[in-house]
């Protein structure tokens, strides 16, 4: 999942300063999970935005709608209908959400209320804990299940540095445990030990342009 | 077309704004409806159903005319504890991930997202301190 967290509420105040009629677009998908830009988010917001204004002595309106999803254009009929009659569109996805919004209603402001943090999983109610970086050269087959992009404050590849520190934590903090330790471990209880022997080519960082991806099934039908 | 006013989830359903939003799209959507064959062939497109051991209440075809089919045949007169089953029916056994076939053309995840989009607009929708998904049932 997507997890999001909102941006600080100076910072979107300043955003909208001069509109005076946004709509505040919430994402039913995973910022409503993360519980960063749902319907209820939405309605937080506008209720925060609408008193500072007021108080302020500004003339501001925000309304609030929240979409299924924002990354699919499937869910925009209904906002089609009622988007032309506003300034400026907040949005309240992620940054696919933002970017896919601001592609619909391109004579638009469109700004984001939200930070995309990372990809990550839900380890409780409101806790989220990153464990992907979409490298797109997935090792976790061979580092145990535990991403070494993410985890290693270095991002390592080949395993560990000389930075381990006592206990298997790493030389950034003392709080954070050293990825390669904890693979190392998990590698040792399944005898999969060699695997850390292997030496893993640089990553191929250079490719980093913006990514498309079209399943196998459906090339065909988007060939040019 | 605010759907997302606080502190609602009390208030009496707003019947005059639930038909307003049905009659925006009544002639697709009761046109969606009546076209349905009931061959179930949309069921097995599902991987919800298929993962709930063909359970009826997964199919497509169910989970649309039991929300917004409902909808249309009460005419927008519903009361809260209609839309809260609706709400399991539209979230809880749909993702809408879209993949579901119709060999008729029937959009069901349109049927769907329309549907959420009315409970919304009263202000129904699954809440992060809900106990258990299942509870909506």
């Amino acid at each position: 999942m997507i997890v999001c967290e909102r941006k600080p509420f100076e910072e979107i105040k300043e955003m909208m300063k001069g509109i005076r009629k946004v709509l505040n677009v919430g994402c039913g998908g995973c910022t409503s999970i993360c519980m960063a830009g749902g319907q209820r988010e939405v309605g937080i917001l506008n209720e925060e935005l609408q008193n500072a204004f007021k108080q302020d002595g500004a003339s501001f309106h925000v309304d609030g709608f929240t979409i299924e999803r924002q990354c699919n254009a499937d869910f925009f009929q209904e906002l089609d209908v009622i988007a032309s009659s506003y300034e400026a569109l907040l949005s309240m996805a992620c940054g696919a959400g933002v970017q896919f919004l601001a592609d619909r209603y391109p004579q638009k402001p469109v700004f984001p209320a939200l930070n995309t943090v990372f990809v990550g999983v839900d380890r409780d109610i409101g806790w989220f804990e990153e464990s992907c970086r979409t490298c797109r050269e997935c090792v976790l087959g061979e580092t145990a299940g535990i991403c070494p992009v993410t985890r290693c404050a270095k991002s390592l590849f080949n395993g560990p540095c000389g930075g381990t520190a006592q206990e298997g934590k790493c030389e950034v903090s003392k709080d954070t445990p050293c990825a390669w330790f904890e693979i190392y471990k998990r590698l040792k209880d399944q005898n999969r030990l060699e695997n850390i022997l292997k030496v893993k080519p640089a990553r191929e960082w250079r490719n980093q342009t913006q990514g498309t991806l079209v399943q196998e099934a459906y090339k065909k039908r988007y060939a040019k | 077309m605010e759907n997302s006013k606080l502190g609602q989830e009390m208030k009496p359903v707003d019947v005059k704004k639930i038909k307003e939003m049905l009659n925006l799209k009544k002639g697709k959507m009761k046109r969606y409806l009546s076209h349905c064959a009931h061959c179930s062939l949309c069921a097995e497109s599902c991987f919800l159903y298929m993962a709930h051991h063909k359970d009826p209440q997964y199919m497509p075809a169910y989970k649309a005319i039991h929300s917004l089919g409902t909808l249309y045949k009460k005419k927008g007169k519903v009361d809260r504890k209609l839309l809260t089953k609706m709400k399991g029916i539209v979230w809880r056994n749909c993702v809408l991930c879209g993949r579901c076939y119709c060999p008729i053309g029937i959009h069901i995840p349109s049927m769907i997202t329309f549907a959420r989009s009315i409970l919304r607009s009263q202000e129904v929708y699954p809440q992060p301190d809900e106990v258990s998904a299942e509870s909506w049932l």
